[in-house]
């Protein structure tokens, strides 16, 4: 579910970037949607490595 | 350009808290990595080619010594008459310390004796646009180190309100470098250069700057040191964790997107988190597989996609941006009153400052407004 939801951030992204300069300019509201579908994954991102972390998962360490 | 961006890594790397030196460090994080993807490149793959999507603020490193001394009550006050305070607002600063700590009865005080500095805060308090370009006029006048610290410090505030944590560092590398030890706010600098560290991400650099902030700010305000303990309790837990380093990675993607920064490098960046996305899922597929050949074979799945079907709950997006924000007033300003600020950017500044502001206010322009 998180790499479906990336992927379709990441082509909202890139059709974003696609637009001319003058029209990205002027859709506020789409990049707001855009950054908070961004946060959503990140919020569950951090929801699973909690969850996985209470679990005492194995994970790699950095 | 080149040299001034020199001369300012040059600052940072002089600084001590930016600078801040524990007795028992922590250990040393390492350099800011030249990259905004969230997660180190496994091994065997290469790196991206793309350049960060944000440049990250140059951090110093941790130092040994604790650079910050005791607050020269004597030498503040001194400082403040030179500015013109009078005995009795020497005499509230007193009794005001004792009620509401030094830190806010100092600012309160210079306030009162800079009406420049008082002037420039009202502004950073009602969202005027102009508060940042106010403040770096106070900064470049003022003669006196402990106003010079004041309005530093109430210029990273405004970069930290105003989302902009890299900003802030910058601006308090500074102010670490040169106005340290002539104001009580040194303490609540120390805490919001941790906190912009933290909401870059820059979580290995953040974590032993709050540890230092607790352990040299023991009288530090109790809302502080709770926020400190919190945020270095976050900190610590998501510290071993590929997926926090993920999360920290999407978590400036996300800022990026906020305004409107969705190039190549954001773009290369968010390719990365499938990657990475991609090799947890195998991972995780692959000890599934090893669990469930097992005898017992009713273990709990570990499999990332049950994992991720997570209850809906309150996220962070929520909360963006509801209130008219610095880039809705911006963007709603006239385009007069704009070039005005433009205006008084070019005039009297520090070239640090000027640049700094130039590039503040671009995003700015970049952010909003919403329609």
């Amino acid at each position: 579910m998180l790499r479906f939801l990336q992927e379709r951030v990441n082509k909202s992204t890139k059709d974003f970037d696609a637009r001319p300069e003058a029209e990205r300019a002027a859709t506020r509201p789409e990049s707001d949607a855009l950054a908070g579908k961004q946060a959503r994954v990140q919020d569950l991102m951090r929801r699973l490595a909690a969850k996985l972390g209470n679990e005492s998962a194995p994970e790699g360490g950095r | 350009m080149n040299a001034l961006a020199a001369s300012l890594r040059a600052v940072g790397g002089a600084l001590a808290f930016a600078a801040g030196a524990l007795a028992q460090p922590p250990q040393e994080p390492k350099p800011p990595a030249p990259k905004a993807t969230a997660a180190p490149a496994a091994q065997g793959q290469d790196p991206k080619p793309a350049g960060p999507a944000t440049p990250l603020p140059p951090v110093p490193p941790m130092a040994v010594q604790n650079p910050f001394l005791p607050f020269d009550r004597a030498r503040f006050e001194a400082a403040c008459r030179a500015l013109g305070a009078t005995e009795a607002q020497l005499g509230r600063f007193g009794a005001e310390a004792a009620d509401v700590g030094l830190a806010r009865a100092a600012d309160d005080l210079m306030r009162a004796v800079s009406p420049a500095l008082a002037a420039a805060c009202k502004r950073r308090d009602d969202g005027d646009p102009e508060a940042a370009v106010a403040l770096a006029q106070v900064l470049a006048d003022a003669k006196e180190p402990a106003l010079r610290a004041h309005a530093r410090y109430h210029l990273a505030r405004l970069f930290v309100d105003g989302d902009e944590p890299e900003l802030a560092i910058r601006a308090l590398n500074d102010y670490f470098a040169q106005d340290l030890n002539v104001s009580p706010l040194d303490g609540e600098a120390a805490f919001f250069y941790a906190q912009a560290l933290a909401d870059v991400p820059m979580p290995e650099h953040a974590l032993p700057r709050f540890q230092a902030f607790l352990q040299w700010f023991p009288d530090a305000s109790e809302r502080f040191r709770a926020a400190a303990q919190q945020r270095l309790g976050e900190l610590q837990r998501q510290q071993e964790s590929r997926l926090h380093e993920l999360a920290d990675g999407m978590q400036r993607t996300t800022r990026d997107l906020r305004k409107q920064r969705t190039g190549k490098p954001v773009q290369v960046d968010q390719e990365g988190y499938l990657e990475q996305l991609n090799q947890l899922i195998e991972e995780f597929e692959q000890r599934e597989s090893q669990s469930s050949g097992a005898p017992s074979g009713n273990q709990p799945s570990a499999n990332p996609a049950n994992q991720s079907q997570l209850p809906d709950g309150e996220s962070n997006v929520g909360e963006l941006n509801k209130r008219p924000t610095l880039a809705d007033r911006w963007g709603d300003m006239k385009d007069a009153d704009r070039e005005k600020i433009a205006a008084k950017l070019q005039k009297g500044l520090p070239p640090q400052y000027q640049k700094m502001l130039e590039e503040y206010y671009k995003k700015l322009g970049k952010a909003g407004p919403r329609k």
